[in-house]
Parts: C-alpha cells; sequence; structure tokens
C-alpha cells in the first residue's frame, strides 16, 4: 500500500526541501520504490538537493495539464534505480497547478509507487492548499526558533482544518551547544506549543550544505551526524522503533574525532 | 375634546389604541403624555400597548415608543387587521435603534445561553467568537483568539489572546490550568502579560475586581485534563 507524505513548515528556509530529498533517498536505500513531487512551482530546488537539473525534459506542469503522461516527466535518479523525480516548473506559478489536478495525479502514482513525497512551498497560500490535497501523512518542518515554531502551528491547525490530521513533527538545525546553554528553544519548549508526536530531531550539520551543493543528499554519508538522524527518520516511517539521538552526550572528545573526520 | 384624539380600548393582550383621523401627531403625542401622567389604573407598568400600524410612521412612531418606555409599558404597532393575534416578527423597529452600539442594555442578550466546548488545541490564526461561555480542553496557542459574551475555560495553557465578556458582561472570568497569554481582556478593560512571565504549577482565574483585572490562584478539584 503506498503511502503519500506532504512536507510542510510554514515559514521558509527551515529545511523542507533538503528533508524531502534526504527521506527519499533514505527510503530508496532501503529498497522502497519513491517519487518526490516538487510541487514548489516556480522556486524549484528539489531537483538540485538531487543533482538532477541537467535531466528535467517535461515537468509537473506538463502533466496536469495533460501534455505528456506522468512516466514521461520523471526523471530517475543516477545511483538509485528506485528514486524518481517529478520536477516543477521554473516558468510557471504556483497557480497553475489546482488540488483537484495533484489529487488525481497522485492517485495514478500511487499504483506504481510505494512512497510519495510532496515537496510543498512555504506558506498558507494556494500552492500550500494544492500540496497538501492529497496527502495522507503531514511531516511538518521546524526549527528550534520562535518564529518557525509559531508558523509550524499555524500550519498543524491549517492541516486541521483541511482535515488531515496525521500529522507529525520533525525538528530540523538542533545546535545542541545552544540548546544546553539555553540560548536555543529544547525540545520540551517545542512540545510545548505544538504538542505532536516528534518523529525526526535532526541536527546542525555542515554536511547538509555540502552535500547539497554536490546534489547529494547527505542521508548516503556514514559520517554525517545530520545523515544518521534522516536514516533515523527513515526507520521510524517504515515502522521501526529507533531510540533518538542523544547530541548531547557528545562529548569534546567525539566532536575532537569528528574535526579530525573532515 | 382630548377623550376624542386617543381612545382606549381594553383587549385581551393588552390595550389598544385608536386615533381621531384628523388629530396631528402633536396632540396625540402631547394627549398620550397627559393621560400617562394622570396616573390611571390602565396604564401598569408592563403593560402591552398595541398602536395602529398604519397611523404613525418612521420618526413619529419610534417616538411614541420612547415615550411608552418612559413609563415602562410595552408598544407594539399593530397589523392593519385590528383583531389579528400579535406575532413576533410584527415588532416595530428596536426602541434602540442604534445597532453599532454595544448591546449593553439589552439584558436579555447578555445572558450566556449555552457553552461551546471546543476538544482541540487552539493553533495560531485560529478564532472562537461567541456569545456565549466557552470551554476549552487543550491549549490556546500564541496566535489564537477566544471572544467570548460569557466566561472562558481552559483546561490546559492559555498563551493566545483571550477576551471574557466581550459584549460587556464585567462579571465574566477566564480560568487556565497555565494562564499565561499575551492579553487578557474582561468586558472592557485589557491587561497585558508582564514581560517577564513568571511560571505557576497552580490554575489561576482572572476576573475584575474594583475595576481592574485581577489574577488569583485557584484549586481545581478535577485534574483529568
Amino acid at each position: 500500500m503506498s503511502e503519500i507524505y506532504v512536507i510542510t513548515s510554514g515559514k521558509g528556509g527551515v529545511g523542507k526541501t533538503t528533508t524531502t530529498a534526504n527521506l527519499g533517498m533514505g527510503l530508496a536505500m532501503r529498497g522502497k520504490k519513491v517519487v518526490l513531487v516538487d510541487t514548489d512551482t516556480g522556486l524549484r530546488n528539489l531537483d538540485l538537493m538531487l543533482g538532477l537539473e541537467n535531466r528535467i525534459m517535461y515537468d509537473l506542469i506538463d502533466v496536469t495539464e495533460g501534455r505528456v503522461a506522468f512516466k514521461k516527466a520523471l526523471v530517475r535518479h543516477k545511483k538509485y534505480e528506485n528514486l524518481f523525480l517529478l520536477p516543477t516548473s521554473q516558468v510557471k506559478d504556483k497557480m497553475s497547478v489546482n488540488p483537484e489536478q495533484l489529487v488525481k495525479l497522485c492517485d495514478e502514482l500511487r499504483r506504481e509507487f510505494d512512497y510519495i513525497l510532496i515537496d510543498c512551498p512555504a506558506g498558507i497560500e494556494q500552492g500550500f492548499k494544492t500540496a497538501i490535497a492529497a496527502a495522507d501523512t503531514a511531516l511538518v518542518v521546524t526549527m528550534p526558533e520562535i518564529a518557525a515554531v509559531r508558523d509550524a502551528d499555524k500550519i498543524i491547525g491549517e492541516l486541521g482544518r483541511a482535515d488531515k490530521d496525521n500529522i507529525k513533527l520533525i525538528v530540523n538545525r538542533i545546535r545542541p551547544s545552544m540548546v544546553e546553554s539555553g540560548e536555543m528553544l529544547d525540545m520540551d519548549d517545542i512540545n510545548d506549543i505544538l504538542s505532536l508526536d516528534c518523529i525526526g530531531q535532526v541536527p546542525d550539520d555542515i554536511k547538509v550544505v555540502t552535500a547539497a551543493n554536490k546534489g547529494e543528499p547527505c542521508v548516503a554519508s556514514d559520517d554525517s551526524q545530520a545523515g544518521q538522524a534522516y536514516r533515523n527518520i527513515v526507520s521510524r516511517m517504515l515502522g521501526e522503533d529507533v531510540p533518538f539521538m542523544d547530541f548531547h552526550k557528545e562529548g569534546w572528545w567525539t566532536r575532537l574525532k569528528h574535526m579530525f573526520r573532515r | 375634546m382630548s377623550e376624542d384624539i386617543v381612545k382606549i380600548k381594553g383587549t385581551s393582550l393588552g390595550l389598544q389604541l385608536s386615533f381621531a383621523p384628523e388629530a396631528s401627531f402633536e396632540d396625540v403625542r402631547e394627549n398620550l403624555r397627559q393621560k400617562l401622567e394622570s396616573g390611571t389604573t390602565f396604564f401598569l407598568r408592563g403593560t402591552l400597548v398595541l398602536i395602529p400600524r398604519d397611523v404613525f410612521m418612521g420618526s413619529e412612531r419610534d417616538e411614541l415608543q420612547h415615550l411608552f418606555h418612559e413609563y415602562g409599558l410595552i408598544c407594539r404597532t399593530q397589523k392593519p387587521e385590528a383583531e389579528k393575534v400579535q406575532k413576533p416578527e410584527t415588532k416595530a423597529p428596536a426602541p434602540t435603534p442604534q445597532p453599532a452600539s454595544p448591546p449593553v442594555n439589552e439584558p436579555e442578550d447578555l445572558k450566556p445561553q449555552e457553552m461551546v466546548v471546543v476538544n482541540k488545541t487552539l493553533r495560531g490564526g485560529q478564532e472562537i467568537r461567541t456569545k456565549s461561555s466557552v470551554l476549552v480542553c487543550g491549549n490556546v496557542n500564541p496566535g489564537a483568539q477566544i471572544i467570548a459574551g460569557g466566561s472562558i475555560d481552559i483546561r490546559g495553557t492559555c498563551r493566545g489572546m483571550v477576551h471574557a465578556g466581550a459584549y460587556g458582561d464585567s462579571t465574566a472570568f477566564i480560568i487556565a490550568d497555565h494562564l499565561m497569554p499575551t492579553q487578557i481582556r474582561i468586558s472592557n478593560l485589557i491587561a497585558r502579560s508582564p514581560d517577564e512571565m513568571e511560571k505557576t504549577d497552580r490554575a489561576e482565574r482572572a476576573s475584575i475586581k474594583d475595576g481592574q483585572i485581577v489574577i488569583e490562584p485557584i484549586e481545581r478539584q478535577d485534574k483529568t485534563i
């Protein structure tokens, strides 16, 4: 049975696209057949994260407007046979796709794929409403910052209004040292406001940036903390019970080791 | 002479007035005022007075309404068929013709009729607006608003904006397990939270005392939610 996830956040820049790319690749690494659908029309980035920009022939708009079959628009990943991307248009805007079109498309994709991950645009306008229309589960990405948490709260409210009750939380870009010194919100503060089931805590890792620049999501690299966190989320999505990583335990010795390994 | 301008007849409903067709409005008004002043037992407080519908219109009718109100009488305009029982729809314009002003002088509207129960957390951007009281089983997050005619009870943490007694009821109150809203409003008073928020473990109750909003800890019997 295929599952449709929408990755959403409210605030921009918290790592929706990075999360989509990493989780998609993580699921593909576990042998699932995955398609990533970029709905951030006009500001597409998901193809960059996966290093597939130069292979795009057709896009989401071509498919929803019936110019090509979705199979023609899908871009297969270089390394992972069962990871596909359905990119979106760089020239059209978010009004070009409506919720009904996306629901229809997802119904077709459901027959082919195990997991469908939809990358949602920031904000709560039309693009958001389109992106969430077909989803079974929403993954709300936030980071330990007051504006991001507030916007996540608003998004959860909007999801509730759209009758999407299956919502999971991913807290991205945690800086353990700042949390420890009380400069950053900790998980308790976030839980206090959002009271959501959390399936992922991802540390802020410079590897994420270098990986994104190279078009290779960090989920594939063994020596990245964030990559490990993403692999844990993938396991939880597959129904496994994985304990959360404890960033606080990382003492100066491990930190030193990390430094040398870089 | 004055008897002929306004005729009063007792019916099962109340008093029925009829006016001499040639009388001017000023005459009628003066005549009625005299009759009301005279203190006849006809005009007991709360008596329903029926006036013919088609005789006086607009401002004249409003003026008559005011006149009767001064003496505690309820005035209704009649349908042209005089014998018909009055239906509520045929009611003349309300005695206070300023719907824009807060309905302070309509006591029956003030009484909270029922309670709105919200069985979820109110998220940022969500709003509850009601004339009755509100019970929230969940949190009220920053950015959420509750505007209630009655009181507000929050079984959880209140961080949003809460306004109790929004239609003028200054006896309304706000209770929350953790009361830390950005702003509290009761009736026409506004209080904002201190810049340094202190955390309390006990439920708190905000109400108006001596013209200002006072917050005091209370003991809740059931801590189930």
